[in-house]
């Protein structure tokens, strides 16, 4: 809506009522009718009746049109009420029946409103806006404050009455690094509207101003959905009570790179093995893109950079190679060059480094010359002999005795071996150890005791994918890759010479997964039974081989494939630790404090460098959490006081906004609100003078109309008492003896 | 037929109530035969009236010596003569007088009948004379006054062969009967005076100047008292007036006026020229209306 806004309008908001105006030519019709309907009678006295004919003539003539006027006016005063007529007028005019208005002003909070179009940011022309708004606006209106966003927030609630206490909070509101949730911001709208109407019963009037860039992404879901049916549910039910104005800050066609992934090749980096480290830019404006540069920094230092040409909506991948001196925790980023939204030109990976990783073999039956369980594996593992350039993995071998006496912390990940039964001790520190990040492989062998396993590891603690259900023999040749879907086997898919899929298994535990499982198999025996099954428990991941780690149940140690194979489960099993500490904004961040920290403060540092307490808790009180991931950046976690641990984190933005591709009229129309009725605007007149013009008391008409109506009422009942129309016949009778 | 119309005219029942009632004169009347009313001819009387100086050839039974004893004197004693009332029924016999209402348990006419049926028994049965003028817009029939009881079956039978068939027009009439009646009596008119007040008593009044007595018994409907219609009516009138559309409840209290202010008007005509006025409703009981009116003359 734009163009000039008049000082004084007047609308109806149901206009189709007026159709039943034609119900007001009812009285005209009834008196009509009625004098064509009569008795007739015979009558003496005609001298008297026709004396009081002439007499009366004018007056009766007078009486009658004023009753029909009255009648008439009546019918309809009540049919413009229904229609609900209203003015609206400029502040500076008064608007009759002008009631006191309950604004909703929701802020696009999503990271695509730090696009600089100007001079500024969106999100503070958006913020400017809303102050103008409420300088704009009657006093006594009341105001309420929500930033969308994913979750979204209220930051006034109930209606605040004064506009600087308005401002205020205003003011302070930051924009978040994370996307929008339309459907959770209308519930939030929802809360405050009812919350307001309880509060604050004398703001009759509601109006909802949604400040935005319409990103579609934002508004209708990262898959293109809009969460349609909760979403336009809302918006149907808010309109019915509020007017809704959609202020479009957002212009078609801008430009926009960003960074949007950023990883290293192998799931975990040693110091002998270093690391490949991919860069993913992306560019989604509609222009090419040429000499754009990228950084690559680890631990604040550049130790890297390219200059790339990014086509119009295409990704390109630059992979840099690092060899890391020092173990421990490195923070890597990428950094592209400076655009107009800046955000998502940054990218963060938190990556632990390892001097070699500690992986702990449970030998469930130790032996010499290669007749232990863990042989095979031990040689697998590390297959450079520790010396060479592949001897990233430290394998230690223990028995089967010796579980809960290892600080399992230490290891990235544990194998178990052939182990015939595992303890409920056993399985609540493996359970721990799991969920806090670690990797557990489990390979079977023919001392397991399933009923054991099942108790234990599938029902007290649930970290196998599925029950044991007996020894089977397997009778079909070949092993099924499953179409290398898994990244454990994606490795083989075209090296048919590494023998995956021909690796001889004699026998295997044969596991049945749930119908809802989650775990998902890497590599199957040609009868469909899993041989290689795998799921995320906690933070952590589980590995399930359903054969031998040795040659007792399966020639697999002795195939080529066997290394790889290894190598790629034991890659799978440690990643979860290295995701862990990164994470998308909005996701909450978490981790177990060392035993030596319990019950010790902890706190986070946010990426601005303000500190946040964090709250701690869980069965044995060591279970942090942080949710308020909002700003992009690293987030340190500090364990413990004086000895204090710090644990980083990498926040970055969900990169599906980067795409500024924003939504038209018609398209918010047809798509997101089909059947909602709001206002939509692109601009909100200034021009030097007051917004006032814009913004106006919106004064219902109605009551006014029905009071006028009832007044009639009355007066046409006094009337018609007046003019002798209502008398009765009994009324007269007691007047009659004076005639004698 | 005559027996049918004594019943049909005169109810035992209002014969009885009105059994110690007597219809008389309040001012001389002049009679044709010794009865109870006083008459204006003096003569051999029982009631003295005054004395006239003697004559030679007088009656000496008549000498007054009480007034011989005082003044040396001779006077004779004069009485006043009592004689019969001469009573004239004007029954109203015009088409208004058709008009009965639901609330009525008659017609005005037939009320009317039954009002002079009875007033003529009254008079016959204390000896007077009664005549009978039935009218409309002029007279209709007219029977003589008689004092014989059997001409009561004469005038019941004039009063149901009458049919309203003509408007009214009292003044007329009363100025024509006010000639012709001979002696003077009582007139009593029995209508519903639908007519002009001013010309209607002016008639009356030539009674009054012949020296009769006059009574007016008005005949009213109730409706034409109370005007209760509630819808809205054509109204028809029964003396062939223009009919009128009205709605009867904006017009209650502007046709009461008139009515009120009609009888008004004949009430304080009757005032003026000392007529008896009674209302007489169709919807009340002719006994307790005429007992009344009897008792008080």
């Amino acid at each position: 809506m734009t163009g000039p806004t008049p000082l004084l309008a007047f609308g109806w908001t149901s206009l189709p009522m007026l159709g039943w105006l034609a119900v007001a030519a009812a009285p005209v019709v009834i008196h009509l009718l009625s004098r064509r309907r009569y008795r007739r009678r015979d009558w003496a006295a005609m001298q008297f009746l026709a004396a009081a004919l002439r007499e009366s003539r004018r007056r009766l003539r007078i009486e009658n049109l004023l009753l029909l006027l009255v009648r008439t006016l009546i019918i309809v005063l009540v049919v413009l009420a229904v229609a609900d007529p209203y003015v609206e007028s400029s502040g500076l005019l008064f608007a009759p029946g002008g009631v006191r208005t309950h604004r909703v002003l929701v802020l696009d909070g999503s990271y695509s409103m730090g696009y600089i179009g100007g001079q500024r940011s969106r999100f503070d022309e958006a913020k400017e806006l809303a102050a103008r708004i409420v300088r704009a606006s009657p006093q006594g209106d009341g105001f309420s404050l929500v930033v969308m966003g994913r979750p979204p927030r209220v930051l006034v609630d109930v209606a605040a009455l004064a506009p600087a206490e308005f401002l205020r909070e205003l003011e302070a509101a930051r924009r978040t690094d994370g996307t929008a949730d339309l459907a959770a911001t209308l519930a939030k709208v929802d809360s405050v509207l009812r919350g307001t109407r309880r509060e604050r019963p004398g703001l009759e009037q509601q109006e909802i101003y949604f400040l935005t860039d319409l990103c579609r992404v934002g508004w209708m879901g990262p898959r293109g959905d809009a969460v349609v049916g909760e979403a336009r549910r809302r918006a149907k039910d808010l309109a019915r009570r509020a007017r809704i104005v959609v202020v479009d800050l957002g212009r078609p066609g801008a430009d926009n790179s960003a960074v949007t992934r950023l990883a290293t090749a192998d799931s975990y980096v040693t110091l002998a093995g270093g690391a490949e480290i991919e860069v993913t830019l992306h560019n989604f404006g509609p222009r090419v893109r040429k000499g754009q540069t990228v950084e690559l920094l680890v631990d604040a230092r550049r130790v890297a950079r390219r200059t790339v040409d990014l086509s119009s909506g295409k990704s390109r991948v630059v992979r840099f190679a690092y060899r890391f001196d020092v173990p421990g925790e490195h923070v890597v980023e990428a950094r592209l060059a400076v655009d107009r939204l800046a955000v998502d030109n940054r990218r963060w990976l938190v990556l632990p480094v390892r001097r070699a990783l500690d992986v702990l073999c449970v030998d469930g039956r130790p032996g010499g010359n290669f007749s232990g369980a863990t042989a095979y594996l031990n040689v697998a593992l590390a297959p450079g002999d520790g010396e060479s350039s592949m001897a990233s993995v430290c394998p230690r071998v223990v028995p089967e005795s010796a579980l809960v006496e290892v600080d399992l912390s230490r290891y990235a990940c544990v194998f178990l071996c052939d182990v015939a039964q595992v303890t409920a001790t056993e399985a609540r520190v493996l359970g721990e150890y799991v969920r806090g990040g670690g990797g557990l492989v489990v390979f079977l062998g023919r001392r397991v005791m399933a009923e054991r396993y099942n108790r234990e590891l599938v029902e007290r603690e649930p970290l196998l994918p599925g029950f044991l259900q007996g020894v089977v023999e397997n009778t079909q040749p070949g092993l099924d890759p499953l179409g290398y879907a898994h990244p454990i086997v994606e490795p083989f898919r075209g090296r048919e010479q590494a023998g995956l899929v021909t690796t001889p298994v004699e026998r295997y535990v044969k596991v049945v997964l749930p119908v809802d499982s989650k775990a998902r198999v890497a590599l199957a025996t040609r009868g469909g039974d899993p041989l290689i099954v795998e799921q995320s428990v906690g933070r952590g991941r589980v590995v399930l081989v359903t054969t031998s780690a040795d040659t007792s149940w399966t020639a697999m140690p002795l195939w080529p494939s066997y290394v790889p194979i290894v190598q790629e489960i034991v890659a799978w099993a440690v990643a979860g630790g290295i995701v862990q500490h990164n994470v998308l904004v909005g996701e909450p961040l978490a981790g177990s404090l060392p035993a030596s920290a319990a019950g010790e403060a902890t706190h986070v540092v946010l990426p601005d460098g303000h500190e946040e307490v964090v709250a701690v808790g869980g069965p044995r009180g060591r279970a942090w959490r942080f949710d308020a991931t909002g700003p992009s950046g690293i987030y340190t976690i500090r364990l413990g006081g004086a000895a204090a641990d710090e644990s980083r984190f990498a926040v970055n933005v969900d990169t599906v906004e980067s795409n500024l591709e924003k939504l038209t009229e018609e398209q918010l129309c047809a798509e997101v609100w089909p059947g909602v009725s709001f206002d939509y605007r692109t601009t909100w007149e200034a021009s030097g003078r007051r917004a006032s013009a814009t913004i106006g008391r919106r004064g219902g008409l109605a009551r006014w109309l029905l009071w006028v109506a009832l007044g009639l009422l009355v007066a046409e009942t006094f009337l018609g008492r007046r003019f002798g129309h209502y008398e009765t016949a009994e009324e007269n009778y007691g007047a009659t003896d004076a005639h004698r | 037929m005559g027996v049918e119309n004594y019943q049909k005219y005169l109810d035992p029942k209002v014969l009885a109530r009105l059994e110690g009632f007597r219809l008389g004169a309040r001012r001389s009347v002049e009679g044709y035969v010794s009865g109870v009313h006083h008459s204006s001819d003096r003569g051999l009387s029982i009631e003295f009236a005054e004395h006239r100086e003697y004559a030679p050839g007088d009656d000496l039974r008549y000498l007054d010596w009480k007034v011989f004893g005082r003044t040396d004197k001779y006077y004779l004693k004069q009485f006043e003569e009592e004689t019969n009332l001469v009573c004239y029924v004007l029954l109203d016999v015009s088409r208004s007088m058709q008009y009965r209402s639901p609330a009525a348990p008659e017609s005005k006419l037939d009320y009317a009948r039954r009002l002079a049926a009875t007033l003529a028994y009254l008079v016959l049965r204390q000896q007077d004379s009664v005549s009978l003028i039935t009218f409309d817009e002029a007279v209709a029939t007219r029977l003589a006054p008689s004092g014989n009881p059997s001409h009561l079956k004469q005038l019941l039978q004039v009063m149901d062969e009458a049919s309203p068939a003509r408007k009214t027009a009292t003044a007329a009439v009363f100025h024509e009967l006010a000639e012709r009646f001979k002696r003077r009596g009582v007139v009593v008119v029995v209508s519903d005076l639908l007519d002009d007040a001013e010309a209607m008593l002016g008639g009356l009044a030539h009674f009054r100047h012949r020296r009769h007595e006059v009574i007016l018994l008005h005949v009213l409907d109730p409706a034409e008292v109370e005007f209760p219609f509630d819808e809205t009516t054509l109204f028809l009138g029964l003396e062939r007036e223009a009919s009128v559309l009205v709605d009867p409840r904006a017009l209650r209290k502007a046709y009461l006026q008139q009515f009120e202010s009609f009888v008004h008007r004949v009430q304080q005509g009757c005032r003026e020229h000392q007529m008896d006025y009674v209302a007489m409703r169709t919807d009340r009981p002719l006994d307790v209306a005429l007992s009344s009116f009897l008792g008080r003359r």
